[in-house]
């Protein structure tokens, strides 16, 4: 039974808001294109932050705090590169070739830091509950954050601030619109489309074309049965370990350029949250699921991105809502996520 | 040992059940009077020869009040994360509920309740509303498991971060929080409701100040004792519940929810009547919160760091000990505090600065910077890092914490076991 009066004044409601006109506008071609290419830009950075979790809840069943942190030393590392290697004469397609060194010094980086925090730390609480293992890497993620805090203000830069010094490295190509026949898109949304791309590839190779991706998909669903046939589960746990903390690195790296997240203290909590939202809504642990979750909430960011700054301008909350209302309403209709299994990550 | 003549004595004389009661309560019992001497102890201390070193060492009166209602929001965390298990990430929704209502109504923006609503009644709406937020949160979260239900609660709770942060009804700038306006310019009460000569107000500067015996007591020091007693009542309330059939149940919960279920309890019930009791003193917690600092932000409630401190707190204090945040929260507290600059007094780098001869400060270390150089960039204002190693090398090696190490070691309750360890078993 509804009130007919509260719906008129809804609609009413709804049409000085400019929502109609909103929708109209919404549903045009050209804007729903721009949506549309941002959304994939989004999705992109959503799937690197995420895939590194992933992999990691999926082999070992930790859920890794320290991800975001992880992601913000990858960041700050890279801005290192960068702003060392490149200066003002600097050619765009130098500066692209620096950045993907700057990809590969923070890959191994970051790689051998999560390899040693595995051995060192993580291999110690596998046979307690898991519990154990977020509060283990939720400790480290202070510990991470305050470290970089205390070098970040001995070299006098802010921490809490995007680094605009390694922002300023960007090729002029990616700060720039470019028409691709009818579309206008970002250099860096193109960019950052293409390394998403790439990463979700190198991803998927990794883990069906190769032996090791064979004994990780093994491992992910029966650790006892791959151990029984003579896989050293150990071993692939830490590589595992290592290789997620290098993505998350490599993810780091390419914020460092996007004026929206930039390299600062706070990343690391700003790319957790979204990475967490990602990786439940596709299922815990299973890769294709983390796709298709960045893509569910990169469009949904996008989108709601546009309503914001052109319709609703006063719901500044708007984006970063509608990401969380997103996992509520996730977990509500299908706890297991798009792709997952019903008893991974229960008691 | 004068208490154990004391307890002897007692016991010779037979008296009757408050006694009894009292003695086993002699734990209990002596963490109050410690409390209760804290002030005076601070200030006999800091007014004596040492008051340098004790004011370096020991938090300061109107931290002791922080480390107070924070304990109780570690506290209510632990009470369904400690016992039932399912881990309350999204906790600080309720604290930030409690918060928010209690300076609301302070300030006229809730409908039908006056500026002028007793504290102590808007601290009860704070913590009720707070239950109902739980009710609401619990009807959806309990229907998962594990890591899901870490990851729904969290999910809530971002979710009214994002929204307070740009709900521009509860404050001018919602970004940075709300703040008592000027419809109640008086300290909040603690005491019995309409009764002017049984409140106290807390604050610091509308507190009220007690002359006792020529002694003048500070605002911090009334704010200690009178939040204190909110703290202590919220305590004993949570203790009773976890000592009930309905704190076995919670338990069994936490073992082995399937047998619980098997045998016959309706577990679902009882998760969702033990998450709005914990929501319930959450926001009491933050009620207090909110009438003690009389303006908060949406980061200090609502945002999930919030509950990474109620966490730290109840690890290193001890996981499924009711009383162990406490004693955690003041550890983590007097750490950041012994650790951070903030020119108050107190801390161990004005101290280290005052006492350390200049020719110390001026040496030069291998790799060029001073001493003072390397004091001020290790010490200042990082002590979340020694926190952060502490709190790792507690999950490491000692997975009980204070109070539950502790507990295991005496095989059994502190409350029961270390009576019968100083005096013998009876």
């Amino acid at each position: 039974m509804t009130d007919p009066t509260v719906l008129t004044e809804l609609t009413a409601l709804a049409l000085q808001a400019g929502f109609v006109d909103g929708l109209t506008d919404f549903l045009g071609p050209s804007n729903l294109a721009s949506v549309v290419v941002e959304g994939l830009a989004k999705s992109a950075i959503y799937v690197m932050i995420a895939s590194g979790l992933t992999l990691i809840f999926g082999l070992m069943g930790v859920l890794n705090f320290a991800h975001g942190s992880l992601t913000m030393i990858g960041a700050y590392l890279a801005g290192v590169v960068m702003v060392v290697l490149v200066g003002n004469a600097t050619g765009q397609w130098t500066r692209m070739a620096f950045f993907f060194g700057a990809l590969v010094v923070v890959f191994i980086a970051l790689a051998f830091l999560g390899g040693v925090m595995e051995i060192g730390l993580i291999r110690e609480l596998y046979t307690r509950p898991p519990i154990y293992q977020i509060l283990l890497t939720f400790g480290l993620t202070l510990v991470l954050e305050e470290t970089v805090r205390i070098v970040v203000q001995f070299y006098g830069l802010q921490p809490i601030s995007e680094w605009q010094g390694a922002l300023g490295t960007k090729p002029a190509f990616m700060a720039t619109e470019h028409s691709l026949g009818p579309l206008s898109v970002r250099g860096l949304a193109a960019f950052e489309i293409l390394l998403g791309l790439a990463t979700v590839a190198a991803i998927w190779a990794f883990l069906t074309r190769t032996r090791y991706g064979l004994y990780i998909r093994a491992g992910s669903e029966d650790a006892e049965m791959a151990e029984a046939l003579g896989i050293d589960v150990r071993r692939v746990f830490t590589v595992v370990f290592a290789l997620g903390a290098g993505i998350a690195g490599v993810a780091g790296a390419l914020l460092m350029w996007d004026p929206v997240w930039g390299a600062s203290v706070p990343l690391a909590a700003e790319t957790l949250l979204p990475a967490f939202v990602v990786v439940i809504i596709g299922g815990l642990g299973t890769f294709r699921g983390t796709v298709a979750g960045a893509l569910v909430v990169g469009m949904a960011d996008a989108t709601t991105t546009w309503w914001f700054q052109n319709v609703f301008i006063t719901w500044t909350w708007l984006p970063e809502m509608a990401v969380f209302l997103i996992l509520v309403g996730m977990l509500v209709v299908k706890p297991q996520g798009l792709y997952g299994v019903e008893e991974v990550g229960g008691h | 040992m004068a208490i154990s003549s004391v307890t002897r004595w007692v016991e010779n004389r037979r008296l009757s059940w408050p006694v009894d009661h009292l003695r086993s309560q002699q734990v209990h019992l002596l963490v109050v009077l410690a409390l209760l001497a804290y002030p005076g102890f601070y200030h006999l201390l800091t007014s004596s020869s040492v008051s340098n070193l004790a004011v370096a060492i020991l938090p300061r009166m109107d931290s002791m009040v922080a480390v107070l209602y924070f304990a109780l929001f570690a506290m209510s965390f632990d009470f369904i994360s400690g016992y039932t298990g399912y881990l309350s990430f999204g906790h600080a929704a309720f604290y930030g509920t409690g918060a928010y209502l209690v300076i609301l109504v302070a300030n006229g923006k809730i409908p039908l309740l006056p500026p002028g609503t007793p504290f102590m009644i808007s601290l009860l709406l704070a913590g009720l509303l707070a239950a109902l937020v739980a009710v609401v949160i619990g009807l959806v979260s309990f229907r998962l498991t594990g890591v899901y239900f870490a990851m729904v609660t969290l999910g809530f709770a971002q979710v009214m971060y994002v929204f307070v942060r740009g709900w521009n009804y509860v404050a001018s700038n919602p970004r940075d929080g709300p703040a008592i306006g000027s419809t109640h310019p008086d300290g909040f009460e603690i005491g019995v409701p309409f009764v002017d000569q049984l409140n106290l107000a807390i604050g610091s500067f509308s507190g009220d100040e007690v002359t006792l015996l020529g002694h003048t007591l500070g605002t911090y020091t009334v704010s200690f004792y009178m939040v204190g007693l909110v703290v202590l009542l919220s305590y004993f309330a949570m203790q009773r519940v976890i000592h009930s059939p309905f704190g076995r149940v919670m338990i069994a919960i936490r073992e082995n929810e399937e047998r619980a279920e098997a045998v016959g309890y309706d577990t679902f019930r009882y998760k969702i009547g033990a998450f709005v009791m914990s929501a319930f003193f959450g926001g009491i917690a933050g009620g207090l919160f909110a009438g003690f600092k009389r303006s908060v932000t949406p980061e200090s409630t609502f945002y999930f760091l919030t509950t990474g401190d109620a966490l730290l707190a109840s690890i290193i204090g001890g996981f499924g000990t009711l009383a162990g945040p406490l004693y955690g929260h003041l550890f983590d507290y007097g750490v950041r505090e012994f650790l951070s600059n903030r020119g108050l007094g107190g801390g161990l780098l004005p101290y280290l600065q005052e006492t350390l001869s200049q020719a110390v400060l001026t040496t030069t270390l291998p790799g060029g910077i001073t001493v003072e150089g390397f004091i001020q960039a290790a010490l200042n204002g990082h002590a979340s890092l020694y926190v952060g190693i502490v709190f790792v090398l507690f999950v490491l090696y000692v997975p009980g914490g204070l109070l539950g190490t502790l507990r295991i070691g005496l095989g059994g309750k502190v409350s029961e076991r270390l009576p019968a360890k100083l005096w013998g078993d009876r």
